[in-house]
């Protein structure tokens, strides 16, 4: 009883990490129907880059929150300058889908050698939060890990606030429903684009610094990532945000239930029966088609 | 208010506009005829924005707009309702309408416009908080009117309102812009089919074949029956 209950606590929190990266695939997705094949990559240099800062400004005695604005105002700026450079002119294209796909992955594949050159093969991790634990009855929990469900919790209420109440949050919304829509009340869609580039890059930036204080890192670990996020937001239903939060959460606990009764090594053939008999029964995902 | 002089405009390699020339005043409502797929639709989207012109020029209030992102052009004054309707489905009534008042100058009047609307509108007033997809196709062609009206346009480009639509609806749709053109004196340039209802409200017509303006005539005293030919 007492290793199943703190099974699924450590399921939660693994859902939750899921969760924010997922969150970023779907929101480019959502939005521009542009699937990045790079995602994993893109939560890499968020961590890498989170760690770096960390690593440099130890003297100045800078904590990981500061790491991880830096982190994240540089994945947007990338995630902008990756939208004017590559996508915008892609996306004019008439086989845009392919051609957008196949670009994102050849930048991953860039970006993860450029991490090699730059931080080398080693295996790395960013320090925690905070050191200690709790326990709560049987359940014992790490503060770092209490903390990480936390900030993740208030990144999706702060995304939702945005969706809602921003009028550029809306836009985005009506560019997800009707991008020919979103041209004729006079949203400039290109603009839209390239900030939701901006935006998902630095989510999921963010949620590769919370994965690499959770778990190690070195410059391959990105495309382990990257299947994750993809069964994830596929079986959530691409492009849903809500979908890809509950499908984190499930695929996180399972995880953690088959780590526990079967071993590690059952880990992924569960999960993808699971993803693969959600998609024959409901092949739009459990939420399909919502933002 | 609106000059369109030689526009061409192409599918891929599909010549659909053909040197076609319009003009229309302020004040106007002006109805464009023609058989289906012969460029009546395109010609409101080449004005737009959505589908610029591959040559020739469009002047709006004097301003060249034929190359303008559909975004500028809506920020002038120019609201284009599309036949699809282009609704974001997964929102309410008001959020779609609140998102019709997205350019700046719109958004600053956004209140007395809601007013104006919903009292064009009564049913949507009565169902702000619906979702549009769940909507009528005569409810979802209101929504699509009124959230161009939110736009705060002094033109008004309207395609085909009527299509799919019962007579009582067809008529509430037709009453409706009569009333945006004689209360707010927004300028209207429709495409529609139902060429007798048409006649009714605009004060000219334009009959648009394989590309071409064949004819423009005054609407008053004009002959259905020569309109009717012209479509063969």
């Amino acid at each position: 009883m007492e290793s199943f209950a703190n099974a699924i606590v450590s399921g939660l929190i693994s859902g939750s990490l899921y969760a924010a990266m997922a969150l970023g695939l779907t929101i480019i997705y959502g939005i521009s129907r542009v699937f990045n094949f790079g995602h994993g990559i893109v939560a890499l240099m968020g961590a890498y880059t989170a760690w770096l800062f960390v690593q440099e400004a130890k003297t100045a005695g800078l904590p990981l929150l500061a790491g991880m604005v830096v982190s994240c105002a540089v994945l947007f700026g990338f995630g902008m300058l990756v939208y004017q450079v590559a996508m915008k002119p892609l996306m004019k294209k008439a086989n845009w889908e392919i051609s957008t796909v196949l670009f994102m992955l050849g930048m991953g594949i860039l970006m993860e050698n450029v991490i090699l050159q730059l931080f080398g093969p080693r295996v790395k991790s960013i320090p925690v939060f905070a050191e200690g634990y709790i326990k709560v009855g049987m359940v014992q929990i790490n503060w770092h890990e209490l903390i990480i469900i936390g900030i993740v919790l208030a990144a999706i209420v702060l995304l939702n606030l945005f969706f809602k109440v921003t009028r550029t949050g809306q836009s985005m919304q009506a560019v997800a429903q009707s991008a020919a829509g979103a041209k004729v009340v006079g949203i400039d869609i290109e603009r839209i684009f390239g900030l939701t580039f901006g935006l998902a890059f630095a989510v999921t930036g963010f949620s590769g610094i919370l994965l690499g204080t959770k778990y190690f890192m070195n410059p391959h670990i990105g495309w382990e990532w990257m299947v994750k996020g993809f069964v994830i937001v596929c079986f959530g239903g691409l492009g849903s945000t809500n979908g890809a939060i509950y499908a984190a959460i499930i695929l996180g606990v399972v995880e953690a239930l088959a780590t526990l009764y079967l071993g590690a090594m059952w880990v992924w053939p569960i999960w993808f029966i699971i993803f693969l008999g959600v998609l024959l029964v409901r092949p739009q995902g459990i939420l399909g088609g919502r933002v | 208010m609106l000059e369109v002089r030689d526009i061409n405009n192409h599918y891929a390699d599909l010549h659909v506009l053909k040197r076609v020339s319009i003009t229309v005043k302020q004040g106007e409502i002006v109805a464009l005829f023609g058989p289906n797929g012969h460029g009546k639709s395109t010609l409101l989207k080449t004005i737009c924005g959505l589908h610029p012109a591959t040559s020739g020029s469009i002047t709006f209030n004097g301003q060249e707009i034929a190359q303008s992102p559909s975004h500028t052009i809506v920020e002038m004054g120019i609201a284009y309702i599309p036949e699809e309707r282009h609704l974001f489905g997964d929102m309410t009534v008001s959020e779609n309408l609140n998102l019709g008042a997205y350019n700046t100058r719109a958004h600053k009047s956004i209140k007395q416009n809601l007013e104006f609307v919903y009292e064009t509108f009564p049913r949507l007033a009565e169902r702000k908080s619906q979702r549009c997809s769940t909507m009528s196709g005569g409810e979802s062609r209101m929504v699509a009117v009124a959230r161009g009206l939110m736009s705060e346009p002094s033109l008004l480009l309207v395609d085909e309102p009527s299509i799919g639509l019962s007579p009582s609806m067809r008529s509430a749709v037709f009453e409706s812009l009569e009333k945006i053109n004689r209360e707010k004196g927004i300028t209207i340039l429709i495409v529609e089919q139902e060429i007798r209802d048409a006649l009714k409200l605009s004060s000219r017509i334009y009959m648009i074949k394989k590309g071409e303006i064949l004819f423009e005539r005054p609407a008053s005293g004009l002959d259905v029956s020569e309109i009717e030919k012209a479509y063969f």
